[in-house]
């Protein structure tokens, strides 16, 4: 039966793109490190939403566009190994700061960078969704339908994991 | 403790004198550079713009397609099967009920409002159960007695005329050109090409090729045929013949015969032999009975 609150309306479909369809890009970026295959399962993603916008009540798209998404994930996308490559925001600018500072800062990016790539993809996930998007522990285990506790344990096994990464780079 | 504190940190729930001892430690200092640069970066290029545009696209092509699928092509679908099965079910429930006799072979049964009809031998009435509560028609090739209930009109169509009546026992014969109804209670009317004549109980008349060729009373309450017994008023021989070929199920042949002789009179349906005799004898006939070639009647 369909709800009535649903979101077959363009008005609120579009409301929701706007506003989840950059977490679930990032989502699956964090997951597979490939940008334009991030798109494509976005854009699935929505579609299948739309499909299904008869059975899907606002309150529930959001959970909607992660499970979607991760089944994807799970079943499209081959399990190569990662690369991922972020893009410095762009900070103030950092002129005060001495030519060999801004070159170790860099370099330790760089192996930033390296390290993430290393992390296992539901370590890798949780952490930067706390750390690029903001998001609470709370809020990152309902997307991953896991404890709060197991977030924990992720965030607190990833930074483990990159700090001794960095080091042997 | 530390742990705690750390966690607080990427929270965003830290206070800074937590912070300060957090980083008291080289290990956490360390995770808070980490967790600090990290959170310095984005991920890159998602084009917002470009994947609604896109989305839009493939969702109104999604649409015409679900659209096109729905209204026109299920819709047929739908729709042809409707049509079919209504169809169907016209066609069952106004098929008509055909009842017939084959030949050596007397039937009776009723009507749907318990009328009864008794069919001779290679007979045939067809009629539509459902209307028949709306009107009272059946159709009759060959011969065959009614004894109606009473109601509303009753009509008995044959080739060769209607007969209709509104309760009463009558019977109807009709065979090539010839029409014989016999009333045997009530009233009945004939209707033949463009006439029309009452016939009260009692009495029968036969028509041949659409003109009154006799009028006559009736003995009896049962036409001769269901006492097993074909009776003729100056009838043909070639109708005695052909009546006596659905009696008996057999084949009659004529040799040197004037088929247009006229017979009165009655033969058995039980005794062949004695029904060819009955038949022969006053027309100064002879006959044969011949495995092969059937029997054969013949003069001299």
């Amino acid at each position: 039966m369909p709800h009535e609150d649903n979101v077959c309306k363009e008005s609120v479909y579009q409301k929701i793109f706007n506003s989840l369809s950059p977490a679930i890009y990032n989502f699956i970026y964090f997951k597979c490190g490939n940008s334009a295959q991030a798109e494509d399962l976005v854009q699935e993603a929505f579609i299948k939403l739309w499909e299904n916008c008869e059975k899907v009540t606002q309150a529930k798209a959001k959970s909607f566009l992660y499970t979607v998404c991760n089944n994807a994930f799970l079943n499209e996308v081959a399990h190569n190994k990662v690369v991922l490559k972020f893009i410095k925001k762009t900070g103030p600018a950092i002129n005060e700061q001495s030519p060999q500072y801004v070159l170790e800062e860099k370099e330790f990016e760089q192996k930033l960078q390296k390290a993430l790539s290393n992390l296992t993809e539901a370590q890798r996930t949780a952490f930067l969704m706390n750390r690029i998007e903001g998001k609470k522990y709370r809020e990152i285990a309902e997307i991953l339908d896991i404890s709060v506790k197991a977030v924990e344990k992720r965030m607190s096994q990833a930074l483990e994991s990159l700090r001794k990464d960095i080091k042997n780079i | 403790m530390s742990e705690k504190l750390l966690h607080k940190f990427l929270n965003h729930e830290i206070t800074e004198a937590e912070l300060e001892t957090l980083k008291a430690t080289d290990v956490y200092r360390e995770y808070i550079k980490i967790a600090s640069h990290t959170a310095e970066m984005k991920t890159p290029g998602f084009d917002k713009e470009q994947v609604w545009a896109k989305l839009a696209e493939k969702k109104s092509a999604k649409e015409k397609k679900t659209l096109q699928l729905f209204n026109y092509r299920n819709l047929l679908k739908y729709a042809a099967v409707f049509v079919l099965l209504l169809a169907g079910y016209f066609y069952v429930t106004n098929l008509d009920t055909s009842i017939s006799a084959d030949l050596a072979e007397k039937r009776s049964f009723n009507l749907p409002d318990n009328s009864e009809v008794v069919l001779n031998a290679g007979s045939k009435v067809n009629y539509n159960k459902n209307s028949w509560n709306k009107e009272r028609v059946l159709s009759l090739e060959g011969e065959a007695f009614f004894n109606v209930a009473n109601g509303k009109k009753f009509a008995v169509e044959t080739a060769q005329g209607i007969v209709s009546v509104l309760g009463t026992e009558f019977n109807v014969q009709s065979r090539n050109n010839h029409f014989h109804v016999s009333c045997y209670e009530g009233l009945v009317r004939v209707s033949f090409n463009g006439e029309d004549i009452q016939l009260p109980a009692g009495n029968s008349v036969i028509i041949e090729d659409g003109r009154i060729v006799a009028r006559q009373e009736i003995s009896g309450t049962k036409p001769g045929w269901m006492l097993n017994e074909s009776s003729f008023e100056n009838m043909t021989l070639e109708n005695v013949v052909a009546e006596m070929e659905r009696q008996y199920g057999v084949t009659i042949s004529l040799e040197n015969v004037d088929e247009k002789m006229r017979f009165s009179g009655a033969f058995t349906h039980k005794d062949l032999e004695a029904a060819l005799k009955t038949v022969c004898v006053p027309l100064q006939l002879k006959y044969t009975i011949d495995k092969q070639r059937g029997i054969i009647i013949y003069g001299d």
